[in-house]
């Protein structure tokens, strides 16, 4: 059912004091993009009957969020200008690249590939030969990057060899994501071990597909539509049963939190949203409520953390890190702003320079910090910073892990 | 979330400064922020007191302070935490390299973005338009493309403004911007803080400069505190001097980055984003507010909380019926003369205080908001800034001055 407040009409509250303009980090990165206030709020204010009218800079737009976290009116500037691309693609399909077309559907590629015997490793050895020999960039792919490697076993598949605990009473159900799953599984299994050491059983569902954050920053928004609709049953089938749904991706769980109902206004949606949380977010709450299993570290290694811009957008501050820092972990947050990635935007060749304009003050900010390890929620903001950097980088909840081991 | 001493609600000028004074009290402070602030619109310039009840401008501040009516907030607050708080600002700017001039014993003179000079109290060294009095020779400087900014105009209305006994000479700088949008102050800021575009403009002003001139800019000279203002005062060998700017002002910026970062060595935790919605009252005192995303609220515990949220113009103070406003979050007693004909006064630049800006929460002399007898009706909740009634910032030039003294007398309370 569609819902009476809806963010697409939030336009109406901008009084264009130019606070997002202020802050958006393409628009100080690339002067041909023109910015929040004009390609979001007001364009779609301007924007009538015609859906090829189209504001070109539109495209440049990376859904970083900062734009919203820093209006004070509420208005949901980022998902305007997704919802006007959409529009756009709608009425111009054709202009979709084979870089959109990859980059969105990186589930697909990934699915196909496990059901091919060795098809991870070939992959993995195509794209080393692909980027040896320059043919990444010609499929509108950023030659610079190196793409994240298929894991050899798909979370799904490791998660099946887990011997967990016998005897969990408690249960959550876990959404990997794409990138967990495929290219950095361990994140999902330190992920395993922290909650069966709080008491809880780790359930998998294989119906969740990709949260769909790729296809609607891609103009895939139909597509997005049916990924959300199929994830929000699912959610809301366990939220009937009591077991909550944890996210350890930052962009995951903005997407099933607050962007499905943004995007699409469905009650069913705002209703699933409550059964969500991300993975600090749910610990702390039990730490609140004194049932998070006690640990202390001794260890006086430095680390650095950077708060992924949809984590920041979530309004809870970065629960990771006050965690961290309660167990007795050295950690300091960067506060470097945006890492210029957006989960696939820099891997787009045309984006690859505002992307490493962007990250450049973080990557200042974590060569100059002598610290161990770069700590980061987020799968492809690590990407970025092993590309900007030469830190090696980790998911919180492999530090939390590798402390209750101790 | 472990439990603080102080929470404070809201992130303009009076929330940081809450933060900033109680965490100098060695209390451990959160900040709930949503939103910007006002600082991208007001110039990051602090006027005390413009002009008087009757509309008549002020030459010290400090006397004219001393003078207003009862219901004022600076009555509330008292000259002593005035004081304070200035010599507290000054020494946060300064401590992180961004001094500020001026004093409470007179007005300091800023030149607008359309060249006429307008009074405040305390400003950053690059605003001091009172360097232009001295000088023979006044260079202005344009930049090509650059929106909001008709130099040719800022010319015209300074000569009327100083005289016509000086020269003023007008330069254009080619920033060789290649983008498809209008140029900011802010894109010609960032492209100053660069080593390339920072000798590009130089070698373009250089020959106007020397001894006896005094330069004039958009506000342009680099986001980061008087970085770029040091260097090229010293480059140029003549006074350089920032106009006020249209929103995103950059110096608005710089001062909220500066203030930013010493609430970061202060190691006060913000929480972006995180709108507080409701108050968990125990008896005649707060325990904790509600606060966060769309989704779910999170918890915040404090032995006392400090209302910064702005008053009706940042949401603070809310108006869904006439005459039915409200304090959304302690739903603390607002003092309005909610009479229709009364509400606005037509003339919108006319000499009277406009009833609906001097709409706010009602509060005796600790800060705390009070009932119609006078009780303090909540024991440790208080509050700062544009949320206070008895004030109309917009026509008597006091909205960062009452923010500033406020938030010290509500933070040290
Ligand atoms: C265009 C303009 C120009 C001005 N120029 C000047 C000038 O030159 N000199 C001067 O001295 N003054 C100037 N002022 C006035 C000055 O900006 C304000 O009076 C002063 O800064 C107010 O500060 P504040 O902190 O009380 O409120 P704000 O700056 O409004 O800050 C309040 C903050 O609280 C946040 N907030 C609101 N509700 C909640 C909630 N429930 N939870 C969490 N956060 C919340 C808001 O989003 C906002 O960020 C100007 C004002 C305007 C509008
Ligand atoms: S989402 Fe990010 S890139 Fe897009 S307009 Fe907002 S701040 Fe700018
Ligand atoms: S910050 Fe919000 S209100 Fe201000 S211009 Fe941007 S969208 Fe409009």
């Amino acid at each position: 059912m569609e819902l009476e407040e809806r963010a697409r009409d939030s336009a109406d509250n901008c009084i264009a004091c130019t606070s997002c303009v202020a802050v958006c980090p393409v628009t100080k990165a690339n002067p041909d993009y023109r910015g929040p206030k004009l390609v979001g709020p007001a364009h779609n204010r301007m924007h009538f009957s015609d859906e090829s009218d189209y504001e070109d800079s539109l495209k440049l737009c990376s859904n970083c969020k900062n734009c919203d976290i820093t209006c004070p009116n509420g208005v949901s500037v980022a998902t305007l200008n997704m919802l006007e691309r959409a529009k756009y693609y709608k009425a111009h399909p054709e202009k979709h690249t084979q870089a959109d077309q990859m980059l969105s559907h990186n589930f697909q590629m990934a699915d196909m590939l496990k059901s091919i015997p060795f098809g991870r490793s070939c992959a993995n050895l195509g794209m080393s030969i692909g980027e040896a020999m320059g043919m990444m960039g010609a499929m509108g792919i950023a030659p610079q990057r190196k793409s994240p490697r298929f894991a050899t076993k798909y979370f799904r598949e490791l998660y099946k060899e887990i011997k967990q605990p016998e005897g969990l009473t408690k249960e959550v159900l876990f959404f990997p994501g794409c990138f967990i799953d495929v290219n950095d599984p361990e994140v999902g299994v330190a992920f395993v071990k922290v909650m069966n050491a709080n008491g809880y059983k780790v359930l998998m569902d294989d119906r969740f597909k990709c949260c769909g954050s790729p296809l609607v920053v891609g103009g895939y928004l139909d597509e997005a539509r049916s990924h959300a609709d199929s994830n929000v049953a699912v959610i809301n089938e366990y939220a009937a049963k009591n077991i909550p749904v944890i996210a350890c991706c930052t962009s995951c769980s903005l997407m099933l939190k607050a962007e499905y109902t943004e995007l699409f206004a469905q009650e069913e949606m705002a209703q699933a949203a409550k059964n969500v949380y991300d993975a600090f977010e749910f610990l702390t709450i039990l730490a609140d409520q004194g049932e998070l299993k006690k640990v202390q570290v001794s260890s006086d290694k430095k680390f650095i953390y950077h708060a992924p811009c949809h984590l920041r957008a979530q309004g809870m501050g970065m629960p990771a890190v006050d965690l961290l820092k309660e167990i007795g972990v050295n950690i300091d947050s960067a506060d470097a702003g945006c890492c210029g990635m957006s989960g696939s935007y820099g891997f787009h060749k045309e984006n690859y320079e505002t992307s490493m304009k962007i990250g450049s003050e973080l990557f200042d900010k974590i060569n100059a910090s002598g610290a161990h390890k770069v700590v980061c929620d987020c799968g492809t903001c690590r990407e970025q910073i092993k590309h900007g950097t030469n830190a090696k980088t980790t998911h919180p909840i492999q530090v939390l892990a590798k402390a209750y081991e101790q | 979330m472990s439990k603080s001493d102080v929470v404070v609600i809201g992130n303009g000028f009076a929330g940081l400064m809450s933060a900033l004074v109680s965490a100098d009290q060695g209390k451990k402070v959160t900040l709930l922020s949503y939103g910007a602030g006002t600082f991208p619109l007001n110039s990051g310039v602090i006027d005390v007191l413009g002009y008087d009840d009757s509309g008549k401008a002020v030459a010290n501040p400090a006397q004219a302070v001393g003078a207003v009516a009862d219901e004022h907030p600076y009555k509330k607050i008292g000259t002593q935490a005035l004081e304070e708080s200035v010599k507290f600002f000054q020494d946060v700017v300064a401590a992180e390299g961004f001094p500020y001039v001026g004093s409470l014993n007179e007005q300091q003179w800023l030149i607008t973005g359309v060249g006429t000079l307008k009074p405040s109290c305390l400003i950053p060294e690059s605003m001091q338009g009172s360097k232009c009095f001295e000088a023979s020779e006044i260079v202005l400087v344009g930049v090509k493309g650059l929106k909001d900014y008709y130099v040719d105009m800022v010319a015209e209305n300074l000569a009327k403004e100083l005289g016509n006994d000086k020269k003023y000479t007008v330069v254009t700088v080619d920033p060789h911007y290649k983008g498809a949008r209008d140029l900011t102050t802010k894109d010609v800021a960032s492209w100053m803080d660069t080593d390339a575009g920072y000798s590009d403009f130089v070698s373009q002003v250089k020959e106007s400069a020397g001894a006896g001139k005094v330069i004039v800019v958009p506000q342009i000279l680099g986001l980061k505190g008087n970085v770029v203002w040091k260097k090229i005062v010293a480059e140029l060998g003549c006074p350089v001097v920032e106009t006020t700017a249209m929103p995103p002002s950059v110096n608005g910026l710089r001062l909220r980055d500066v203030l930013l970062s010493a609430l970061k060595k202060k190691g006060i935790t913000v929480i972006e984003n995180s709108k507080a919605e409701e108050a968990v009252i125990e008896g005649s005192k707060a325990v904790a507010v509600k606060a966060g995303g769309e989704v779910r609220l999170q918890t915040y515990n404090a032995d006392k909380f400090i209302v910064a949220t702005g008053g009706f113009y940042s949401g603070g103070i809310t108006m869904r019926d006439f005459g039915e406003a409200k304090e959304v979050i302690f739903g603390l007693p607002i003092e309005c003369d909610c009479v229709e004909e009364r509400w606005v006064n037509k003339q919108l630049f006319s000499d009277k205080k406009q009833t609906f800006a001097k709409t706010g929460v009602r509060v005796d002399a600790t800060l705390r908001g009070v009932n119609e007898s006078g009780n303090v009706v909540l024991q440790n909740v208080y509050v700062a800034g544009r949320n206070l009634s008895g004030y109309d910032f917009c026509f008597e030039h006091s909205g960062n001055g009452v923010a500033l003294a406020s938030a010290y007398k509500a933070a040290k309370a």
